[in-house]
């Protein structure tokens, strides 16, 4: 390159460095100004508001045209779907999208996190408007209104009451094995005697079993589950202590572990790592013949084997324990905090949790039972044989899962600590103990409280 | 002699420094917003309490005389040592063994090292998904050919006593990367040498052991150092298929990490958790190359 040429050469370079910045810095104006909210709706069209829900496949299908209804209903707000999962593993964009101050204006929050969520400044609490609304905590199942109730606050409305769970047995099962096909188990000690005579093995193999106490829905929430129907009591609210090593835990633990023990684990684990979900689901294939059954597991069972023939009841329990125990869990609609349209919001959450036609949209689309006790889904319900079961669940249980912010941490405890005993790495009352100090170090970190 | 005094830049130098800057601007405020500033704002909150939605709360060493005392912390610790003490060395076994074959002269020579090479091109969580297959204890390939022995096969990923030694030999599957520098290695180790030790009636295992292996060292040295480094943010695999069971045989350092970070939201506690990765992982390759200093030539020294 001759001299003159590279002094061009360096011209131009300059030049187009200056033409990069320039557009740089245009660029940098036009983010900043796209990035700047739009302030509060003042035009009179309506309202558009983002919520972020967990529901996939034909759940989410049910829920848009739960939506639907919704808009035909009125006119003032538009409800936008996006699927964004919040479980106990995935709050991650969430908690983000709050942190930055652009949350959506509405958010689907599973039952065990209420208070989590609450304690961390990410939700609004509802009382002003529940107030406004006139609405009391009568209009609702007991359970359902004390898993949004935080610090004398309400911090959610329950979407749909999972009355977790109804005892499902396979009556056909029940016949080949020689047992009366009309009479379920009550007590714990049915189930065992019952589940001795059902577990069929060949060479080893298990073909077919009567129960795996341990995973009903996993790990943490079999605890649960047999917790209660043993009697055992999780948490104290007064004095903020998880007794997750309450004697009666123990026991249930031990129970689970004793039917491990029994079938082999590794066994057992071979023998369900053939199984799946949907058509074959155990306990449609006739492989598992007694199982708790969550409430969308029906539709399952309609869809893929609408001859099977099963009996739903309640859950067992020990005699000293609580027979027919069960508890409530479920996803729950809330207002995150920075919402930019906490009314229009509130208005989807009010229609869809708590109205007439709302509750009875959400039920008809998406086959879900609303914890809003005078809704007509609920009188509808109870006229159908099996759904009339889950209703009962909803009216006489008394159990939520405790109410405290780190509820994902003991759940997260409880499973490892029932995968520890299976596994024979601890006894129950150790493995108890464990998880117990584990999460009560955890709640005292985040109440503040001094650390031992 | 004094030095000259620093004289002002010509209009042509600062023209030069600017355009330089303005064209390297997007990488340096790449590598500030993205690396400098995440890097030491970890360090800042390993000594708070932060959960993201709440401002961190300064609580100085407080994480980490959690840390020394969490036996969670022992768990992972220990499980990623005995899967370090396992893959590791069948790893890096399986590369060199392969890049040893696939340095033959072979007809197709070609289509073997593509071969196998292919699984590293594989995404991870891909891979992860075919091998939950393979391993599965009732249906999949791995117990199936067992069976066709004679032997019953266990149940790999469900069962603690399995799990860590089932991840190590997926990972051999995923060699390719290793083999790949082992071979240029293998390619780089003097033909005349070795000529001269056949000439001197040496065997091939006597010239393998004493001319190849020295040579190859210190490839053999920079693949220990990143599999340690590898090991401990092993994550991926395990977050897919096992999530650290069953019953915590296969909860690694990193994934108890991403636990308390995503799961918990103990943000301070998993950069202090990270931080001490860190300096272990700088002591660690410190030692190994100390403790390595005679036995691996380099060409520079």
């Amino acid at each position: 390159m001759s001299k003159n040429g590279t002094e061009r050469w360096k011209q131009g370079v300059g030049q187009a460095a200056r033409r990069c910045l320039g557009l740089a810095s245009l660029a940098a104006l036009l983010c900043i100004g796209g990035c700047r909210r739009a302030g509060p709706d003042v035009s009179s069209g309506p309202v558009e508001i983002t919520v972020w829900h967990p529901w996939g496949q034909d759940q989410a299908k049910g829920l848009q045209r739960a939506v639907e209804r919704y808009h035909r209903a009125q006119k003032r707000v538009r409800v936008r779907l996006v699927f964004t999962p919040t479980d106990l593993s995935s709050n991650q964009k969430f908690f983000t999208a709050v942190a930055a101050g652009k949350p959506p204006d509405v958010s689907f929050v599973d039952g065990t996190q209420v208070a989590q969520w609450a304690e961390w400044n990410a939700l609004s609490p509802l009382d002003g408007y529940i107030r406004q609304a006139k609405m009391r905590a009568s209009d609702f199942y007991p359970p359902c209104w004390k898993q949004a109730l935080y610090r004398n606050r309400v911090w959610a409305m329950t979407f749909c009451a999972d009355p977790n769970f109804a005892f499902a047995w396979n009556k056909r099962e029940f016949r080949r094995a020689g047992l009366d096909p009309d009479t379920p188990p009550r007590t714990v000690a049915d189930v065992d005697r019952l589940a001795a005579s059902l577990t069929r093995d060949k060479e080893g193999r298990l073909l077919r079993l009567g129960i795996i106490p341990w995973q009903q829905y996993g790990s943490a929430n079999s605890v649960f589950t047999w917790g209660w129907a043993f009697g055992g009591k999780f948490y104290d609210e007064r004095t903020e202590r998880i007794t997750a090593n309450d004697p009666r835990i123990v026991k249930a633990v031990e129970w689970m572990v004793a039917h491990a023990r029994r079938l082999g684990i590794t066994r057992v684990n071979s023998t369900t790592s053939g199984w799946g979900s949907g058509a074959n689901n155990p306990f449609i294939t006739g492989k598992l013949a007694m199982t708790s059954v969550h409430i969308s597991t029906l539709a399952d069972m309609k869809r893929y084997a609408p001859d099977l023939d099963y009996g739903l009841a309640p859950l067992p329990g020990t005699p000293d324990g609580e027979i027919g125990s069960s508890w409530v869990g479920g996803w729950l609609l809330a207002l995150p905090r920075g919402s930019q349209h906490p009314e229009a919001g509130w208005d989807f959450i009010r229609w869809i949790c708590a109205t007439p036609e709302g509750t009875a949209a959400a039920t008809a689309e998406m086959g879900v039972l609303p914890g809003w006790r005078r809704s007509p889904a609920i009188t509808k319900a109870k006229k159908n044989p099996r759904l009339r079961m889950f209703v009962r669940i909803l009216e006489e249980t008394k159990h939520q899962r405790p109410v405290m912010p780190v509820q994902a941490f003991f759940m997260g405890a409880l499973d490892r600590a029932v995968e520890r005993t299976l596994y024979g790495k601890q006894t129950p009352q150790q493995a108890m103990d464990q998880a117990t100090a584990e999460t009560q170090r955890e709640l005292d970190l985040i109440l503040g409280k001094k650390v031992q | 002699m004094p030095r000259p005094r620093r004289r002002k830049m010509t209009r042509a130098e600062w023209q030069h420094l600017r355009n330089g800057l303005l064209f390297t601007l997007p990488g340096i405020i790449g590598l500030l917003g993205f690396t400098v500033y995440p890097v030491l704002a970890s360090l800042y909150y390993s000594f708070c309490n932060y959960s993201v939605l709440k401002p961190p709360q300064w609580i100085g060493l407080g994480n980490y005389s959690v840390l020394m005392h969490d036996s969670q912390l022992g768990v992972a610790l220990r499980n990623t040592a005995i899967f370090a003490a396992m893959s590791i060395p069948l790893g890096v076994a399986t590369a060199f063994g392969l890049a040893t074959l696939l340095n033959q002269r072979v007809r197709g020579m070609a289509f073997f090292r593509t071969i196998f090479y292919l699984p590293s091109v594989m995404p991870a969580v891909a891979g992860a998904v075919l091998w939950l297959w393979i391993f599965n204890p009732q249906y999949g390939l791995l117990n199936t050919a067992l069976a066709a022995v004679g032997v019953a096969g266990p149940g790999w990923l469900s069962d603690p006593a399995w799990s860590k030694a089932a991840l190590a030999l997926m990972g051999t599957w995923g060699v390719g990367g290793w083999m790949v520098i082992f071979l240029a290695g293998l390619q780089d180790v003097p033909a005349e040498l070795q000529e001269a030790a056949h000439l001197d009636g040496a065997s091939h295992f006597a010239s393998w052991r004493h001319v190849t292996l020295p040579f190859m060292s210190p490839h053999l040295l920079f693949a220990t150092v990143m599999g340690i480094i590898g090991v401990s943010s092993f994550f991926t695999q395990v977050m897919v298929m096992t999530s650290g069971g069953p019953a915590d045989s296969t909860l690694f350092f990193a994934q108890y990490l991403f636990q308390n970070a995503f799961q918990y939201f103990k943000m301070g506690y998993a950069c202090a958790l990270a931080w001490s990765l860190a300096v272990v992982l700088i002591f660690l390759t410190y030692l190994i190359f100390r403790g390595s200093a005679r036995p691996v030539p380099y060409g520079g020294e």
